[in-house]
């Protein structure tokens, strides 16, 4: 697939391949990850929680867009940028604010850093925090479909800095081999951490890698949701049918640094400013907007809505407990063999 | 009963695993047409096909995180790292996802699955295809290590591996596939994880090994009974829980140990023995803990008399057994 750089063309319903409700709850995905995530921020920036907070303001489409319309049983493999995977998969809200929070309610019980969201139930794996990582554990989910004959797909998160490490190529490598059910998700923000795209690979278009693995890969638009879903979509649809995997590459950008505590002072202001421009919300609502299918006051009813039940899910994290420094022991082994437990 | 190599016993436990649960596929470099480099998996792809035996490109990486994946959907899958030597582009997939899933997901995912390591010297394969470094995954929580030293150990603890809940490293001694022989049952049996073996009763002082240290310390202690010490042997099988119990009791018992380990010394698996059997049962001891290992130089150099030079051997152990008596 040579091609490039899409844009969506003149709205129509027929061209995004969702009903009118289908895109309002794309829409209504995309704006709840935007407002979790700055309320997120907030709440760091208010001492609420320890550690810090992986914003992913800015890029919600290249997750919200992929991971709409997948199965429970599909899997998600992300890196720390993707809570807007885990919002679309229908994780609950005070199931990933207790994650950030460290609280009893999350997932992991407070034993992994904020931002590695999980959750089995809707088949999102708990990243490490090693890149890449996941992009290849996640290649095995797929080997594993493979292997048990079942039609499900696993949609791995990456970042383009995470291209550059051995053990990615080795997965996409074997994916290409078996023609696995897997979609590869590039999100190309231009910064990893502070080292810019240019300093990351010789090519500019990270899509072109899949060439070396047999496999297409298409360079989109980041920043538009639709095209994101409808590009993941057609890729989902084939690796269900056993065609093998694609590599899409979303040109996209982190509205703020690394994590909480980056300044990001290694960027020029005038980048950002442009890329604020292509905001990923405000370029969904003016084409809702367009189709006729969201008003201002609609908008804004749906802004109210989601800001009570994220008020409703910080709520329940505030008042929930940490758990008792002794769950330390435990999820080492199975309950096979208990861990040794020295007293001081 | 039937007489078997520990090589065959492996491939027998592989065998009747994958018949017996077809969620068991094998993953590994050379494993499927050619049947191992050293014939493990002989016929394995014949009977169960290209899907459940899977010749992988040479991508240690993908071996251990692929098979952590194959895991997370349901699947028990038995990689195999042809030689120790090879396993550390694998290392962070086994120590960040393998040893860790279970954890950072507050038991949530679990990663059942079994790494099966081809490991050990004394075979003329110089640096880069003798290391065991059994030692990295021992000091490592959340996985399980084991090295079994008898066909009916081999057997048995593959099969508790694969048939359990947690991860396991599972080396496997290369000098032992064709040199040891012995009966086992015919029918199905298993050996439990973390729990030693008492290989010989004793009461002057007890020897502890594992892997092909095992038959240097059964020699050497043909010598010692001869010159009238007795030794009680245990063989560790387990490296990771370890099973201190046995050891502690057995230290208890005779006030006096010798361990012995193949690799190097520094930061090897005798070191938290030796320092266990300190802490616990200090006062039972009635001469300092001796070591007997590898020198501490990379393991191990090519040249025959170099090799000798570096293993442990029934001689050495037998001058520091003496030495320690008579402390």
């Amino acid at each position: 697939m040579a091609e490039k750089k899409q844009t969506a063309k003149k709205p129509s319903l027929k061209q995004v391949g969702l009903s009118e409700q289908g895109l309002m709850d794309l829409y209504t995905n995309l704006l709840k990850t935007r407002l979790l995530d700055e309320r997120l921020r907030k709440l760091f920036r208010q001492g609420r929680y320890a550690g810090t907070y992986f914003s992913a303001v800015g890029q919600e489409a290249t997750t919200v867009g992929p991971t709409y319309g997948l199965r429970d049983e599909d899997i998600i493999a992300p890196s720390h940028r993707e809570i807007g995977a885990s919002v679309t998969k229908g994780v609950p809200l005070d199931v990933i604010i207790g994650q950030v929070y460290a609280r009893r309610n999350s997932p992991d019980k407070g034993k992994s850093h904020p931002c590695h969201y999980g959750y089995r139930a809707r088949g999102v794996i708990t990243p490490a925090s090693t890149l890449a990582g996941q992009t290849i554990v996640g290649t095995g989910c797929a080997m594993g479909f493979k292997i048990l004959k079942k039609d499900n797909v696993v949609v791995a998160f990456f970042g383009e800095g995470s291209t550059s490490r051995g053990g990615w190529h080795e997965a996409l490598n074997y994916a290409g081999i078996h023609k696995l059910p897997i979609v590869y998700i590039c999100q190309n923000n231009l910064w990893a951490e502070s080292v810019p795209a240019t300093l990351q690979a010789g090519i500019r278009d990270f899509a072109d890698r899949a060439k070396a693995y047999g496999f297409p890969g298409v360079t989109i638009d980041g920043n538009d949701v639709v095209l994101m879903h409808r590009t993941a979509a057609e890729a989902i649809e084939r690796a269900r049918k056993g065609k093998g995997p694609t590599l899409i590459e979303c040109k996209t950008y982190r509205w703020y640094g690394h994590s909480e505590i980056d300044p990001a002072d290694y960027r020029q202001a005038e980048e950002l400013e442009n890329w604020k421009k292509k905001d990923p919300v405000l370029r969904a609502e003016k084409f809702m907007m367009d189709l006729g299918i969201l008003t201002t006051p609609k908008r804004e009813a749906l802004v109210e809505q989601i800001d009570q039940e994220i008020d409703a899910a910080v709520q329940v994290c505030e008042k929930e407990k940490y758990v008792e420094p002794e769950e330390a022991y435990n999820d080492v082994y199975s309950e096979d063999f208990p861990v040794w437990r020295d007293e001081y | 009963m039937k007489k078997v190599t520990y090589i065959e016993a492996i491939t027998q436990a592989l065998y009747e695993e994958m018949e017996r649960d077809e969620k068991v596929f094998l993953i590994g470099q050379d494993i499927g047409l050619y049947g191992g480099v050293f014939k493990a998996t002989k016929g394995l792809m014949d009977r169960f096909g290209a899907e459940r035996v899977i010749d992988a490109p040479i991508s240690e990486v993908y071996i251990a995180g692929g098979s952590v994946g194959a895991a997370l959907v349901g699947l028990k899958p038995v990689a195999e790292i042809q030689f120790a030597d090879f396993i550390t582009p694998s290392m962070d997939q086994i120590i960040q996802q393998m040893a860790k899933m279970r954890y950072r997901t507050g038991g949530s995912w679990t990663c059942p699955m079994t790494i099966r390591v081809c490991c050990g010297g004394e075979v003329g394969g110089g640096l880069y295809h003798s290391q065991i470094n059994e030692q990295w995954f021992f000091s490592q929580p959340g996985l399980i290590v084991v090295l079994p030293s008898t066909p009916y150990d081999a057997k048995g603890l593959l099969k508790s591996a694969i048939r359990g809940n947690d991860p396991v490293i599972y080396f496997e001694h290369k000098r032992l596939y064709r040199s040891v022989k012995e009966e086992i049952p015919d029918e199905d049996f298993t050996v439990p994880i973390g729990k030693a073996a008492i290989r010989k009763e004793g009461k002057d002082i007890t020897l502890v090994a594992y892997g092909l240290m095992c038959q240097k310390t059964m020699e050497a202690i043909e010598t010692l009974e001869k010159d009238g010490i007795s030794c009680e042997f245990i063989d560790m099988r387990t490296l990771r829980p370890w099973d201190r119990e046995t050891i502690l009791e057995s230290v208890k018992k005779t006030s006096r140990a010798v361990l012995v380990q193949e690799n190097s010394k520094t930061g090897g698996v005798m070191a938290e023995v030796s320092a266990t059997i300190t802490e616990e049962v200090f006062d039972y001891l009635d001469a300092p803990i001796s070591r007997v290992c590898g020198l501490d130089v990379p393991m191990l150099p090519f040249a025959p008399p170099m090799e000798h030079f570096f293993l442990p051997n029934a001689e050495k152990i037998v001058r520091v057994v003496k030495k320690v008596m008579e402390y």
